[in-house]
């Protein structure tokens, strides 16, 4: 009796410690994380005292002691004796403010997110191996082990990881892996690879092909190529026309036959077009000082903790400072004494897919050139969490993986089944020694002997010194195609179609110095139709490249200001040379629309944050493209199309008046003309708007309340942990590029100095800690959507006097 | 024998409780402030009933004041943060009062069970 009276208590206890202990789905383990001793309460950290405070932590593995710097910013500058020394402490302090997230993305890019949030993350997963993360990771950690000095900064850089996560505890775990309930692995010099690959899948892994080939299929490859033209209406290239050509091109590789593909897929959501980049220089003959003065805003997914880590690297032959990047080594773009740069994207074609016809349904054996050729299998095994292993099988022709096989559902609706990929990021690279050299570069030369070891993904490298030099390479490793190749789904039995090797680096396109004094670039076409290679035929809309050009083009006694102030600049191209040619096509307007009407004529282009005008003008641009396009290119969910760009719909509006296009072809026994869709679009653009926000009102229609600027969090939907419907103006084809989840990710501004230490000036839309326990976590958004910059403090010597410095810390063996 | 303590008996033992739970926090797991409980109740033979409550008390007050007293030490969003997701309408001081809550439970129930041990 007495025995039955403990067990209940015992059942109680045991049940109630195992419930708080364990996460249920998306409830986290509520005990462990509320407990003040071990939980959320432990990563709270109050504001830093105002006096300078010192302490000493021991590092395993350390050479020397290395001293760092923490500025008021909580920006580490960092004083090692070498470079060992110098990357291990970069991965110790970058993982002491960023470790889940470092161990979040590169899970990500290696397909792992199901062993974290069990099978909601399987298919992103699956999609992620199919395309071959994983595969072009280790083929890129096996070129960067081959340079020593890559080498050398992913062991130490791994070493230094591995010593704060072997420093944590139940109570110092940063709070993620509270929330969710796991603990950190060891890093490895794969995830740096994995990382940095990743950076394709975010910018180098746009595919129209099977949209193309579905045009193809129902219209025919003239008004394929009438409607997706291989150069812009209007544009303003990045390499300026009748820039001098200093090399001797090689020959083109024959075309393929023509080949015209299956096509078709299924539906499903696909990424956000506007990722994208601004970046220039000015020389010094358009300075106040004399001196050239350099600018970068990389565009893309805002995100908590922020995208970039800033840090002063500093070691013998190199004092390096700009933005750095959670899981790899070494500065991505910022300056040192000498110089500066920044990158942009580059919308070159390096992703290409080829129709498979497989033998029999083994899969063993595909037919190319004639002949059965063998395919290779790669087993990707899946630890879901909560689940049992699942193992996946990859097959392998020599162009790449075959992602989905024809009976497979793709992850997303631009895949297609049955087709083996081409792809630039599976390659044998070695960024790191291109930016392990930038780092340390003094000159052009030095600059450009850099970059020959950078492949992917293919940049924008802008670049200015204290020389007084301005250049810029459109650089990466270019597959050598003839004109075309690749714009559609591709024969995989056709030898002629594969890639015949790759444009000579010295031949990509590149300028020095130019006669305007500038060079600058923002996505655009790379060059105009003299340069003898063909890269791709689509690359981002021309409009933020045509305003910056045209105002640097004006600009004379450029300060660091002017540049900032180019960077905020949210002047609406589009809608001064849209607008009037749609108001002009409006026919007999209601009294509504004569109000929205009256609206957009006063308007002065501007996409300031609390003006209407821009929320009417850039909705209606959407439905009137939809009103235009919907009816023969959005027929049917299975057959995904692309739809003509808002470039070549100027055109017709100009000069194509009576195309048929224009006709809806959904209404029978109507012909609608050019001023009856505008019209109508007019209207659906006033409908959506009351729909969404209400009656016009410059309250709620206010421009950056319809954009919803956000920073989100990386865990989707952590509304709490992220900052929503920032005040910003902009968007997506303006300089300063914010939309709904995009943006400035970083900017920067740098004025080099021939004696003296450069001035630069910057800020990101975060904060250096990913911990939302931190001060440090959003400062620095509020600077940033206000358009500032912050003075970023370069330290000349471990032992420079100034007032910025919080906090020591001593690194020490 | 149970034992049946009077007022301030009850307040000293309840003291011991916090602090000895307090110091097992600090090196062990979440839950080891129950067991250091249960082990309280078992020595010192409470009954049932007084077990829990006592225990309810001292780890109501060890996980409620310690809480507050984080809070205070380094004042940041993060309660405020955490009030949102869980979601408390983003208010610190029902983040707090659950804290203590589940602090108390956890206490009560282990304090119960060293009691009930006692057989």
């Amino acid at each position: 009796m007495k025995l039955i009276k403990v067990i209940f208590p015992i059942i109680l206890a045991v049940a109630w410690t195992y419930v708080l202990n364990s996460n249920f789905g998306t409830v986290p383990p509520i005990g462990k994380l509320f407990s003040p001793f071990h939980g959320f309460w432990q990563n709270a950290e109050g504001p830093e005292s105002s006096e300078q405070s010192e302490e000493t932590l021991q590092i395993p593995g350390l050479h020397q002691p290395v001293q760092v710097f923490y500025d008021e910013m909580a920006i580490p500058h960092v004083f090692a004796t070498d470079d060992h020394d110098l990357f291990l402490a970069q991965g110790y302090l970058t993982a002491k403010d960023r470790l889940w997230q470092m161990e979040f993305q590169t899970h990500f890019a290696g397909g792992r997110i199901s062993e974290i949030v069990g099978e909601k993350g399987l298919a992103s997963d699956q999609f992620q191996r199919r395309m071959g993360a994983v595969y072009g990771a280790e083929k890129a950690l096996a070129g960067m082990m081959q340079d020593p000095s890559s080498n050398l900064a992913l062991d130490s850089y791994t070493e230094g990881v591995n010593a704060y996560i072997n420093s944590l505890t139940d109570r110092t775990l940063p709070l993620e892996y509270k929330l969710l309930n796991y603990q950190p692995e060891p890093w490895a010099p794969i995830k740096s690879a994995l990382f940095l690959k990743n950076m394709s899948f975010v910018l180098a892994s746009g595919t129209d092909e099977l949209k193309m080939t579905n045009i193809v299929r129902k219209y025919g490859k003239e008004v394929a190529e009438n409607l997706f033209p291989n150069y812009p209406f209007e544009e303003s290239p990045i390499i300026p026309s009748g820039s001098p050509i200093d090399f001797k091109p090689v020959p083109i590789p024959a075309a393929p036959k023509d080949f015209i593909g299956l096509g078709s897929s299924m539906q499903t959501p696909e990424k956000d077009p506007n990722i994208g980049s601004n970046n220039w220089a000015v020389s010094g003959n358009k300075t106040v000082s004399g001196m050239p003065i350099l600018a970068n805003d990389p565009h893309l997914t805002l995100s908590l903790p922020s995208i970039w880590y800033q840090m002063q690297l500093v070691a013998p032959g190199v004092n390096v400072y700009g933005s750095t990047m959670p899981g790899a080594p070494n500065v991505i773009g910022g300056f040192n004494k000498n110089i500066a740069w920044g990158v942009t994207n580059v919308g070159s074609d390096v992703l290409d897919w080829y129709q498979i016809k497989f033998k029999d349904a083994s899969k063993k054996e595909y037919w190319h050139d004639g002949q059965w050729k063998k395919t290779t299998m790669r087993i990707e095994k899946f630890q879901i969490r909560g689940k049992k292993e699942m193992v996946d099988t990859i097959f392998f022709t020599h162009h790449g993986p075959v992602v989905y096989l024809s009976h497979e559902k793709p992850f997303r609706s631009n895949i297609p089944v049955g087709h083996a990929l081409k792809w630039i990021a599976h390659e044998k690279s070695q960024e790191l020694s291109a930016f392990y050299r930038l780092n340390r570069a003094k000159n052009y030369n030095e600059y450009k002997d850099a970059l020959t070891y950078y492949a992917a993904p293919a940049q924008n490298f802008v670049f200015a010194s204290n020389e007084g030099d301005i250049a810029l390479w459109v650089n990466g490793r270019f597959p050598l195609k003839a004109k075309l190749q690749g714009k559609y789904l591709m024969d995989g039995t056709d030898a002629a179609a594969d890639w015949q090797g790759y444009i000579p680096q010295a031949h990509n396109p590149h300028v020095l110095n130019p006669t305007r004094q500038f060079v600058s670039s923002a996505n655009q076409f790379s060059t105009d139709a003299d340069y003898p290679y063909y890269l791709g035929w689509q690359y981002a809309p021309s409009e933020r490249g045509r305003r910056i050009n045209e105002r640097l083009e004006a600009m004379t006694k450029a300060t660091v200001d002017s540049l900032r102030e180019l960077q905020n600049d949210v002047f609406n191209i589009r809608a001064r040379r849209m607008l009037p040619l749609l108001l002009a096509q409006v026919k007999n307007p209601t009294a509504k629309q004569l109000k929205v009407m009256q609206e957009l004529k006063k308007w002065n282009f501007q996409n300031a944050p609390n003006l209407i005008a821009p929320t009417i003008f850039e909705n209606w641009i959407s439905t009137m493209h939809s009103a235009l396009w919907d009816d023969e290119f959005e027929q049917d969910v299975t057959i995904p199309m692309s739809k003509p760009s808002v470039d070549r719909t100027l055109k017709m509006i100009i000069e194509e008046p009576n195309a048929i296009w224009w006709d809806n072809v959904k209404t029978k026994n109507i012909h609608e003309t050019i001023s009856d869709i505008i019209t109508s679009s007019l209207q659906a653009d006033i409908d959506s708007l009351e729909k969404q926000h209400g009656p016009m009102s410059q309250e709620s229609w206010a421009w950056y309340k319809h954009k919803q600027t956000g920073v989100r969090h990386l865990i989707p939907g952590m509304d709490a942990l992220s900052r929503l419907n920032i005040p910003i103006g902009g968007g997506g084809t303006i300089v300063n590029a914010t939309t709904m989840k995009t943006g400035p990710s970083w900017r920067l501004v740098v004025e080099l100095s021939k004696m003296g230490t450069p001035k630069g000036y910057g800020v990101y839309p975060g904060g250096q800690s990913g911990n939302p326990g931190s001060n440090h976590y959003d400062d620095l958004i509020d600077t940033w959507a206000k358009g500032e910059l912050k003075p970023l403090l370069y330290m000349d010597s471990a032992n420079q006097r100034t007032d910025r410095i919080r906090k020591k810390i001593i690194l020490d063996k | 024998m149970k034992r049946q303590l009077n007022t301030s008996n009850k307040l000293v033992l309840g003291l011991i409780m916090i602090l000895v739970g307090g110091l097992a926090e600090n090196y062990f797991a979440w839950y080891s402030m129950g067991i250091v409980f249960g082990i309280l109740s078992y020595v010192f033979a409470l009954n049932g009933k007084s077990a829990f409550w006592l225990g309810l008390a001292a780890g109501f007050i060890l996980w409620g004041a310690s809480a507050f007293w984080v809070d205070l030490q380094h004042p940041s969003t993060l309660p405020s943060r955490m009030a949102q997701i869980f979601p408390l309408g983003g208010k610190v001081w029902v983040i707090m009062l659950l804290t203590g809550i589940f602090g108390g439970l956890t206490g009560g129930i282990w304090s119960f069970l060293g009691a009930k041990l006692r057989f």
